[in-house]
């Protein structure tokens, strides 16, 4: 009996390390969702082929045999800046002229770049499905009857420092104070003399940017090809919002707990298994949003009239 | 004045592709020109499979440089439908309808080629060599005779690693990971055909979602199940993602199987640089068109045929990608088929002789196993061999098995 | 300046209406048969732009799931007409009702979201909606789809199958066109406008929210199912491949096309939608999602009042270049 229960537990134990692993994507993606939010209040539709496009331009840098050819964390650096600059070019040219729109226009310029993305990898680089490196070792660690990798475990070490830099960033410096002002009230923070055009780009620079760190990590194990986030992008959402929308740390925990979740769910409840953890996700976003829409961590309240 | 304009008016409103000039009165055919009509992924998620189409057109080239076909030409016109049924529909139909084909080749995909059966079986337009290996195309025949399918569908597959697990570990415990769509099903089905009362050896059956990011508690789930033996139903990544995670989880299945359609040199060996290699070594799989990375074929004529027609007739192309090959294996039997059904070339007569077919010597096809359909039997191949994945390339060790379905 | 008295403006536009009905009768006339069958397509979108239009352009309710709304509709169809043999043509008021209902459930806690937020679950739906076809197999069946009973034409009349969708999608269109206008024209319409411009103000003008927002969500969807009845005919097969999110993604394209909040470019948004992604692919073969995309872009940054504006533009410049001031 008893090794019948530690067997059972010892499954269990082993989806959550599974739902770990694989709530660190959600989360990595989430968290440059949470980001375009808070500093600019935009739902970024694009967000996954924006961090896919970043990991195919450090595919080029590393792996590609008619490319250059570097180092692995040389080139991790320089798409970092790379796609800081292109989150910031991006926001300038596409977003600047829809800021005052209503939220369709913007929902719907966000989808127009996800669907050119998608289509601009495919034409550069082809379909086909290609490897990316890790910066961890995928050796195998095994506690007990469960087992993990150290690229896992490297995973979610990633999202919290870059969690920690994020708050650091928004609490101590004058650029993330500046991003605080600008997101909370445009024409009062512009009086004060912070520069709300350039805080928002800003917000988007720092959002593409996690975006191909989200990218360089889940390629690894994802494997690289143009539709690598697809899959990814509900999930990332059903994590933003369960963690609250314009919390960072939230968009890590949703994103792991969300993992968990559809783990546990999709394998000890037989009408989740296979496609139908996408239903799952949407419940989650459902639930929050009607029951708490300010998601665990969240401040953001949901107007009722 | 007036009278030249009407008959150039009344030459437009004949349609420009479903009067072509010539002998016959079959749409799509000239004293020149054949045109055959399909649709392919070329764009979207299933783009990597866009290469079939473009190893046909490739062979056609190669046909049509040494005179064609009876004096005709072979002309290929391939339409995206970026693996969109509706998309398919709109096509096939525009080529029916509007560009005049003579028949619908080598379309890529299960539920693309559902969408348009009916409507090319009303019309009487021949759906040639379906390029999906659904057991449908075979099984209903008789209901519809315009429709003809061409790979080993997937329920033999399904059946023939039944019986191989049956042979060789009739104790086993077999976890199965599969895709979780009508391609997955089929597998499913005919592993469990095959298995016969023995069903109960599988331990665990364990979907996945095409759409998904990764397979990591899929595979989690199945080896806590106790299974011994692994078998891989998936497509492009997620196999190799598979191999990877059982890799991870440290299990060390005695017998790995995976489906002919991820069983691509270039995916296993994804998955032996990424560390798998305990697990892909010795993995099963079952092949019938020529792999060209298996060294065995290095110096066969039907691949150096291949090789050739490649460089001349398809820039760009990957000499190690599979998909090339099983284009121009189709298309090698749409050439035959028509040289079959002569020069007065009717539908009636194409369908007459893609029933008939008995191909031997197939270049692209491993030796051994023919393409032949008959009155009785609807599936053009029925036969596979088996093979092992072993440093770095596949090598078939087992002859040629038939399995019904 | 008006161009027209207010008197001349109601006729001109029940003569641009007329001219319009009687344009879409005659056209088969003039179009290749495989033509009308695109045409025939463009019915079908056109019942989903204008029942999306209500949703988004009178209320300003976001709906980024409106081709779960068409499958609902499609595969009501498909059972019905395949499974138990009713005539495809009955299907279509059946397959709308399936869905309405279904918006109408929706629009329930929809009221409890707004703008983005409604965007965000309307997305999760559309997304989830085909996990959901292919897990309720022995209704929808599964991946395998099923086979609508091929189009032809009923009731004696002789006419090519392509043209018979043509007429039975295109009569759907304009009965549906001519509800929308009777029921926008309305009380029920103002309550709309009110809600998209003001939820507050509609409030204290004693609109009841919930009331209006719920129907508008019933009768887009309605709209929508109807729409997905009429696709699922023409196309001859569903599958939950067949609506993708990309579908609902270009629904709303079409809208936005169109012109929200008019019912003038309907047909421009439904054109869109038929033609674009194959335009796209002759334009560039390797690249057709980078034009579309690149399209919408440009449309939502150019063009956002969609063609009705524009239409509405040129009009007024019409009146200003065509009306004098009369000085005494």
């Amino acid at each position: 009996m008893t090794v019948l229960l530690a067997a059972a537990w010892s499954e269990v134990a082993q989806q959550v390390v599974s739902g770990l692993a694989t709530g660190s994507i959600y989360a990595s993606l989430a968290l440059g969702i949470v980001i375009i939010y808070r500093s600019t209040g935009v739902i970024n539709f694009a967000q996954g082929e924006m961090a896919t496009f970043s990991t195919f331009i450090a595919w080029w840098l590393i792996e590609d045999p008619n490319g250059p050819d570097w180092p692995y964390w040389a080139a991790f650096v320089v798409v970092l800046v790379i796609s800081f600059a292109g989150g910031v070019l991006l926001e300038r040219v596409l977003i600047r002229p829809v800021e005052q729109a209503p939220v369709l226009t913007i929902v719907m310029v966000t989808l127009g770049l996800a669907i050119a993305l998608n289509g601009l990898i495919g034409w550069i680089w082809g379909a086909e499905t290609r490897s990316f490196p890790g910066a961890f070792s995928t050796r195998p660690i095994h506690v007990g009857s469960v087992t993990f990798s150290i690229q896992d475990a490297g995973f979610i070490a990633v999202m919290l420092a870059a969690v920690l830099c994020l708050y650091l960033f928004f609490r101590f410096t004058k650029a993330g104070l500046g991003l605080r002002a600008a997101a909370a009230g445009g024409e009062a923070s512009r009086l004060l003399g912070v520069r709300v055009g350039w805080m928002l780009a800003l917000g988007w620079g720092i959002a593409t940017m996690l975006g191909a760190l989200s990218g360089m990590m889940t390629a690894p194990t994802a494997f690289l090809d143009p539709n690598m986030m697809q899959g990814v992008l509900l999930y990332a959402f059903a994590a933003a919002v369960l963690g609250g929308l314009d919390s960072p740390i939230g968009a890590v925990v949703g994103g792991l707990a969300l993992g968990v979740l559809l783990n546990l769910l999709g394998t000890y409840v037989d009408f989740f298994g296979g496609q139908m953890r996408l239903v799952g996700g949407l419940l989650v976003i459902l639930g929050v949003l009607l029951i708490r829409p300010q998601g665990l961590f969240g401040r953001v309240a949901v107007r009722r009239v | 004045m007036r009278m030249r304009l009407s008959i150039v008016l009344a030459l437009l409103a004949t349609g420009a592709g479903a009067a072509l000039a010539g002998p016959t009165d079959t749409p799509g055919v000239s004293s020149t020109q054949i045109l055959i009509g399909g649709t392919a992924p070329l764009t979207g998620e299933a783009a990597s499979a866009g290469a079939v189409s473009k190893g046909a057109q490739g062979y056609f080239d190669y046909v049509n440089a040494r005179g064609g076909v009876f004096g005709r030409k072979i002309s290929y016109k391939v339409e995206d439908d970026a693996y969109d049924p509706p998309r398919t529909v709109l096509a096939a139909r525009k080529l029916v309808e509007q560009d005049g084909v003579f028949a619908i080749f080598n379309t890529l995909g299960t539920n693309n080629n559902l969408a348009i059966r009916d409507y090319l079986n009303q019309r009487k337009v021949p759906q040639l060599f379906v390029a999906s290996g659904a057991n449908t195309w075979g099984a209903d025949s008789k209901k519809f005779p315009w429709t003809i399918g061409y790979i080993p569908s997937y329920v033999v597959e399904g059946q023939v690693y039944a019986r191989y697990v049956l042979k060789t570990r009739p104790k086993a415990k077999i976890g199965v990971l599969f895709q979780d769509d009508d391609y997955g099903h089929d597998m499913i089905k005919g592993l469990r055909r095959g298995l016969g009362k023995r069903t109960s050896l599988i331990k665990a059956q364990v979907g996945y979602d095409p759409k998904g990011a990764d397979v990591s508690s899929q595979v989690a789930q199945i080896k806590s199940s106790g299974a011994d033996v692994f078998m891989v139903f998936a497509f492009g990544k997620f196999s190799v993602q598979a191999l990877i995670q059982a890799n991870k989880l440290g299990w060390r299945p005695k017998l790995v199987v995976v489906n002919a359609v991820s069983s691509s040199a270039n995916l296993m060996t994804l998955a032996d640089l990424t560390g798998a290699k305990a697990i892909t070594k010795g993995a099963v799989s079952i092949a019938f068109f020529k792999d060209p990375t298996d060294p065995k074929w290095k110096k066969d004529a039907g691949l150096a045929l291949e090789r050739k027609i490649l460089k001349q007739y398809v820039p760009g192309s990957n000499v190690k990608d599979g998909y090339y090959v099983a284009g121009m294996a189709s298309a090698y039997t749409l050439v035959d088929a028509l040289k079959k059904a002569g020069k007065n070339l009717t539908r009636e007569g194409m369908m007459k002789a893609a029933r008939t077919l008995n191909e031997a010597k197939n270049p692209f096809v491993i030796p051994g196993i023919l393409v032949k359909t008959t009155a009785k039997d609807a599936f053009p191949m029925q036969q596979v061999v088996l093979e092992r994945w072993t440093k770095g390339h596949w090598s078939i060790f087992t002859g040629v098995l038939t399995a019904r379905s | 300046m008006r161009l027209l008295t207010v008197r001349g403006e109601v006729l001109g536009k029940a003569a641009a209406a007329g001219a319009f009905v009687l344009a879409v009768a005659l056209v088969p006339l003039a179009l290749a048969d495989y033509q009308a069958y695109e045409f025939a397509l463009v019915g079908a979108y056109f019942v989903a732009v204008c029942g999306l239009n209500i949703l988004t352009g009178y209320t300003g309710q976001i709906s980024l799931g409106h081709g779960a709304f068409m499958a609902l509709g499609g595969y009501t169809t498909a059972i019905l007409a395949t499974d138990h043999g009713i005539d495809p043509v009955w299907t279509i008021p059946i397959g709308g009702l399936v869905a309405g209902l279904a918006g109408f459930a929706f629009g329930i806690p929809a009221l409890r979201l707004s703008g983005l937020y409604l965007a965000l679950v309307t997305f999760g739906i559309a997304v989830a909606a085909p996990a959901l076809a292919r897990k309720l197999e022995g209704l929808t069946g599964g991946s395998t789809g099923k086979n609508v009973p091929l189009p032809k034409a009923h009731w004696g009349l002789r006419l090519s199958s392509n043209d018979w969708l043509y007429y039975q999608n295109w009569t759907v269109a304009l009965v549906l066109l001519l509800a929308a206008w009777l029921l926008l024209r309305g009380r029920t319409g103002r309550a709309f406008r009110a809600v998209r411009d003001s939820e507050v103000a509609a409030v204290s003008f004693g609109v009841h929210l919930p009331t209006y927002k719920t129907l508008a969500f019933g009768v887009s969807a309605f709209y929508a199912g109807v729409a997905g009845s009429l696709f699922a005919i023409t196309v001859a097969y569903v599958n939950p491949d067949s609506y993708p999110i990309k579908l609902s993604v270009y629904l709303v394209v079409g809208a936005v096309a169109a012109g929200l909040g008019s019912l003038w470019g309907l047909v421009f948004g439904a054109a869109l939608i038929e033609y674009l992604p194959t335009k796209a692919a002759d334009i560039s073969s390797t690249a057709p999602d980078v034009i579309f995309g690149a399209v919408l872009i440009a449309v939502m940054l150019l063009l956002p009042s969609g063609a009705a504006g524009l239409l509405r533009r040129l009009w007024a410049f019409a009146a200003r270049l065509y009306t004098r001031p009369r000085v005494q």
